[in-house]
C-alpha cells in the first residue's frame, strides 16, 4: 500500500469516529481509548464499525469488534481487513 | 393509607416551555396551533399541528445526546428538570430505591423509527444503526429520565393512547397511596408530528381540516368542529407522600384524591359514553366524594363529533341535572392533542386552576350543538366566585382502545 493510502484510510477512521462521537480531530492520536478517552460505548463501537464496514466495504465480525479499543487498534484492524479482501 | 401530593411542575407545550408561560396562554386564551414547517405536507388535507417552537433542545443537551435521544426523550427529560428543580428535590432525595418514573406514551420514538424504517426499505441495508431500538423504544423515555435523576424505584412505561398520562400519573398515585414508593416524577410525554403519523389520521379522518387560521382550527363541543388537531409536548409532574413533602416544607401544588380506570370492552375508536362514566364514577369512588362536590371538569374534548358528544352524555350520566352548573373545558381547543402528553398537561391545567382559582376557557367555539349542551367556558377564562371557590375537579382522558382514565384533584388542606 502506497504512503497516501495509508494516510487516506487514517484519515478516513478518525473522520468516522469524529462523526460518530463528535469529538475534535486533534483528541485523536494512535493510543487514544475510545471508551477511556473518548466516554464511547459500546453502541457507539457498534456504529463505528457499521461505518466503517460501508465506508471500505469490508466485513467486520462480530468478535473483531471488542479490539477495536484504541484509534490505532482501529485503522490497524481495517487495514488487516482490507489486505485480506 | 397516604395522600399525594403533587409538589413539582414540568410542561412544555405549542405555547410555551414552563409552568408559567404556558399557564399565562392558557389564561389568556392563546392557540400554540401553527403551520407544519419541517417536512412536505402537501399530500395532506391538514398542514397545521401544536408544535412546540419555543423548546429549544441545543439548550438542554450536547450534540451526543441528541443523537442518542429521540425528540420525545428530550421533551420528557427537559419537563423532568423543570419539575424535580421546582419540587426542590436533591440528587439524595431521587436517587433512591424510593423513588421513581411512571410515564405515559401513545407514540414513544416514532420520529427515530420512521427514520430507521426509511434507511431499511429505501435503502435495503438492514443494519443502519445501533442505536435504533434504544432510541426509538417505548419506554426510552422514562428510561432516560431514571438513568439521568438516578431514580431507581418502578420505572413504567404505560400505552393507552389518548388516555396515557392520565393513567400514569394514577398509577403512580396508587404507588405512593399504598407505600410503593416515597416519590414519582409521574405524566406523559408525545412527539407524533411526523410525515406518517400524520399521513395515517389523515386516512382515519379525524383530523382537523380547517388549517386557515390554524390557531382556529380546533373547536371542541362546538356544532362545526371537524376534527382534533395533532400536538406534540410533555407534562411531568412531582408526586410525593403527602406528610413528607409537607414536613420538608415543600410547596404542595394539589392533592390527588382519586384515580379510576376502565376499558369500553366494545370498539376499538368508537368511544361509550357508558366506560367514560363509570371512569368518573370510579374515580370519584375512590376518592371518597360525591358527584356535587366537583367543582370543575377537564375535559377530554378533542373535538372530533363522537368524542366531544359522547363525553357530554357521560358527565350528564354521573352528574345528572348538576351536570350543567359545572364548567367543562377543553384546553385540547388551544393546546391541540398531544396523545399520550394530553392527560398530564391537562392534569396539571387543572392543578394550576386550583392553585390560581381561574377556569381556562374552551378557545373557538361559534355554533351551538344540541348534543353538547354543558357551561363549556366558552367566553374566556374564568375567575372561580369567592363563594364558590375551586376545590375539588376532576380531569377526563379517553383513549382510543377504549382506554379512560379519569384523575380527581383536590386544593391541598394540611
Amino acid at each position: 500500500m502506497t504512503r497516501e493510502a495509508v494516510e487516506s484510510i487514517e484519515d478516513a477512521v478518525k473522520g468516522i469516529i469524529v462523526a460518530e462521537l463528535r469529538v475534535d480531530r486533534s483528541q485523536l492520536g494512535p493510543t487514544t481509548h475510545l471508551m477511556k478517552d473518548l466516554g464511547a460505548d459500546s453502541l457507539d463501537a457498534l456504529n463505528i464499525a457499521l461505518r466503517l464496514e460501508e465506508r471500505f466495504r469490508i466485513k467486520i465480525p462480530d468478535d473483531a469488534i471488542p479490539k477495536f479499543l484504541t484509534v490505532g487498534d482501529i485503522i490497524h484492524g481495517v487495514n488487516e481487513h482490507l489486505a485480506v479482501q | 393509607m397516604r395522600r399525594v401530593a403533587v409538589t413539582g411542575i414540568g410542561v412544555i407545550a405549542p405555547t410555551g416551555v414552563g409552568r408559567e408561560c404556558v399557564w399565562a396562554a392558557l389564561v389568556d386564551g392563546k392557540s400554540g396551533i401553527s403551520r407544519i414547517e419541517n417536512f412536505d405536507t402537501s399530500n395532506l388535507k391538514t398542514n397545521i399541528a401544536g408544535v412546540c417552537r419555543d423548546f429549544n433542545p441545543e439548550k438542554h443537551f450536547d450534540e451526543r445526546e441528541l443523537s442518542r435521544l429521540d425528540r420525545v426523550s428530550q421533551l420528557a427529560i427537559a419537563a423532568t428538570e423543570m419539575a424535580t428543580r421546582e419540587a426542590g428535590l436533591t440528587n439524595g432525595q431521587l436517587d433512591s430505591y424510593d423513588a421513581g418514573v411512571y410515564l405515559g406514551t401513545g407514540f414513544g420514538g416514532q420520529g427515530s423509527i420512521e427514520e430507521f424504517c426509511s434507511a431499511f426499505f429505501v435503502n435495503g441495508k438492514g443494519r443502519r444503526s445501533a442505536i435504533a431500538i434504544p432510541k426509538s423504544m417505548y419506554n426510552a423515555s422514562s428510561s432516560n429520565i431514571s438513568i439521568r435523576f438516578k431514580t431507581r424505584g418502578p420505572n413504567i412505561t404505560v400505552t393507552t393512547a389518548c388516555s396515557s398520562g392520565a393513567n400514569a400519573i394514577g398509577q403512580a398515585s396508587h404507588l405512593i397511596r399504598h407505600g410503593h414508593a416515597e416519590r414519582m416524577i409521574a405524566g406523559g410525554v408525545d412527539a407524533p408530528i411526523t410525515p406518517v403519523v400524520m399521513d395515517a389520521w389523515k386516512e382515519m379522518r379525524v383530523l382537523s381540516t380547517k388549517n386557515e387560521p390554524p390557531e382556529r382550527a380546533c373547536k371542541p363541543f362546538s356544532a362545526n368542529r371537524d376534527g382534533f388537531v395533532l400536538a406534540e409536548g410533555a407534562g411531568i409532574v412531582v408526586l410525593e407522600d403527602f406528610e413528607t413533602a409537607a414536613s420538608r416544607g415543600a410547596h404542595i401544588y394539589a392533592e390527588v384524591i382519586g384515580y379510576g380506570s376502565t376499558a369500553d370492552a366494545s370498539h376499538i375508536t368508537f368511544p361509550d359514553p357508558d366506560g367514560e362514566a363509570h371512569a368518573m364514577t370510579r374515580a370519584l369512588k375512590d376518592a371518597g366524594v360525591k358527584p356535587e362536590e366537583i367543582d370543575y371538569i377537564n375535559a377530554h374534548g378533542t373535538a372530533t363529533k363522537l368524542n366531544d358528544a359522547s363525553e357530554t352524555e357521560a358527565i350528564k350520566r354521573v352528574f345528572g341535572s348538576r351536570a350543567y352548573e359545572i364548567p367543562v373545558s377543553s384546553i385540547k381547543s388551544m393546546l391541540g392533542h398531544s396523545m399520550g402528553a394530553a392527560g398530564a398537561i391537562e392534569f396539571i391545567a387543572t392543578v394550576l386552576a386550583i392553585e390560581n382559582q381561574v377556569i381556562p376557557p374552551t378557545i373557538n367555539y361559534e355554533e351551538a350543538d344540541p348534543q353538547c349542551d354543558l357551561d363549556y367556558v366558552t367566553e374566556g377564562s374564568r375567575q372561580a366566585a369567592r363563594s364558590t371557590p375551586l376545590r375539588t375537579a376532576i380531569s377526563n382522558s379517553f383513549g382510543f382502545g377504549g382506554n379512560n382514565a379519569v384523575l380527581v384533584l383536590r386544593a391541598p388542606v394540611q
